[in-house]
């Protein structure tokens, strides 16, 4: 049986380091710019039709648009709309990273531990930049220590809190990597055994397949909505301290 | 698991980096402005037409209860002058059935004295033309015309027969 982690693995397409880095071409990258460039065309021609009553590309924008305006009101409210740019452009990234690497063939770009934790650890530092440009060095306190917390659970919030800090961004990279990731290894297996299984038992992990990728499809909207609303949950603790906890579905 | 080889970490990095800037750029500037600009001009719009129609419904309203006010008036107004008219006509012919009577009164009055002044006048012309028939006929048979010495004679004789009968 072939084994089903084979399709994360990457190979090197050209060679190519920059100062003493390496920065070869893979499939990775190449299905981040793809990602990039559908993105980038379906969003910017959404902008440029502007009628008033939308044709269907420009719903379709409007309607993604809408999406995270809502995320962004409903978490962060009206003062969150300055984060849109941000926001927007990572909720499109993942999702479109997430649904292309469902096509057979392509490279699930957020299967990589290392993408997510890129964007786990910026939106989180950005988190931790504004709570310490709005409210200064209490910040800090502000954040290890809820509010009405009686003095002596001090010395045991401070660990505590400290601890759902640190989860935070570990959190939300680990999440995106692993259902990513456990959905295509649970797709290699179902195919590993339907291709072993011959015609006389292989139709039934192959049909499982198919029920599987339909999931799939559902987990990458509900993933990359998760991370996006984890942000602006994070961001939004920047803004009012403690106003509005995040928890983790 | 292949995620964790360390070896594509940095191309995976940088590129990430570069594409996802890349991205944000691109949309910062080319597609989110004219798509919030085109939700919000939709959402101003569909705003301005409910208001719109809102303010049109009211002015509609205000209009309606204008004019059923206004029709009533005329209506009732209508009523005051078809009662005036009737009152007046009323009156003007009672008014003229008065007046003609009043006028049939006086013809028939007029006509009755012209009447009797009439026959009062006949019957003395009746009784004068008599009297000078009778003279007439009295003269004939007495075959000559009494003088006025025969006048006195005749009419003193007469005042003797009645002094006479009288004593």
């Amino acid at each position: 049986m072939e084994n089903p982690l084979h399709p994360f693995e990457l190979h090197n397409f050209i060679q190519f380091s920059l100062f003493g880095l390496d920065l070869s071409i893979n499939k990775a990258v190449v299905m981040m710019w793809i990602v990039v460039g559908l993105v980038a065309w379906l969003l910017v021609s959404a902008g440029r039709q502007r009628r008033l009553v939308p044709n269907k590309l420009q719903s379709l924008g409007e309607l993604l648009v809408e999406f995270i305006r809502g995320i962004i009101l409903d978490t962060m409210g009206q003062e969150g709309m300055r984060f849109f740019p941000l926001i927007a452009t990572l909720f499109l990234f993942i999702l479109f990273c997430n649904l292309l690497g469902l096509i057979p063939g392509t490279y699930t770009v957020t299967s990589q531990i290392v993408v997510t934790a890129v964007f786990a650890v910026t939106v989180y530092g950005l988190s931790l930049v504004m709570g310490l440009l709005l409210h200064g060095v209490k910040f800090i306190p502000g954040i290890l220590v809820p509010p009405g917390t009686p003095w002596w659970l001090i010395p045991l919030m401070v660990p505590i809190e400290f601890v759902s800090q640190v989860a935070r961004p570990v959190s939300l990279a680990v999440r995106l990597f692993a259902n990513m990731t456990a959905g295509h290894t649970i797709l290699g297996v179902l195919f590993g055994l339907a291709i072993s299984g011959g015609l006389l038992i292989g139709w039934l992990p192959f049909a499982f397949t198919i029920a599987m990728n339909g999931l799939e499809v559902g987990i990458a909207f509900i993933q990359a909505y998760i991370f996006t609303v984890l942000t602006c949950v994070y961001l939004g603790d920047a803004f009012h301290l403690h106003g509005s906890e995040g928890h983790a579905p | 698991m292949p995620q964790f080889d360390s070896h594509f970490f940095s191309s995976l990095i940088f590129w990430e980096v570069v594409s996802f800037a890349t991205l944000f750029f691109v949309l910062y500037k080319f597609a989110f402005p004219p798509i919030l600009e085109a939700l919000e001009a939709r959402e101003r719009k569909i705003k301005d037409s409910l208001d719109q129609a809102e303010r049109n419904r009211a002015e509609a309203e205000r209009k309606l209860r204008d004019y059923e006010a206004k029709l009533q008036a005329a209506s009732k107004e209508a009523e005051a002058l078809l009662t005036q008219a009737k009152d007046r006509a009323q009156r003007l012919m009672e008014e003229n059935e008065q007046r003609m009577m009043a006028e049939a009164e006086r013809i028939k009055g007029d006509a009755t004295r012209e009447i009797e002044h009439e026959r009062r006048r006949a019957i003395q012309d009746i009784r004068a033309h008599t009297t000078d028939l009778a003279l007439a006929v009295a003269e004939k048979v007495v075959g000559r015309a009494f003088n006025d010495a025969d006048h006195r004679r005749l009419a003193d004789e007469a005042l003797r027969a009645v002094g006479e009968s009288n004593t």
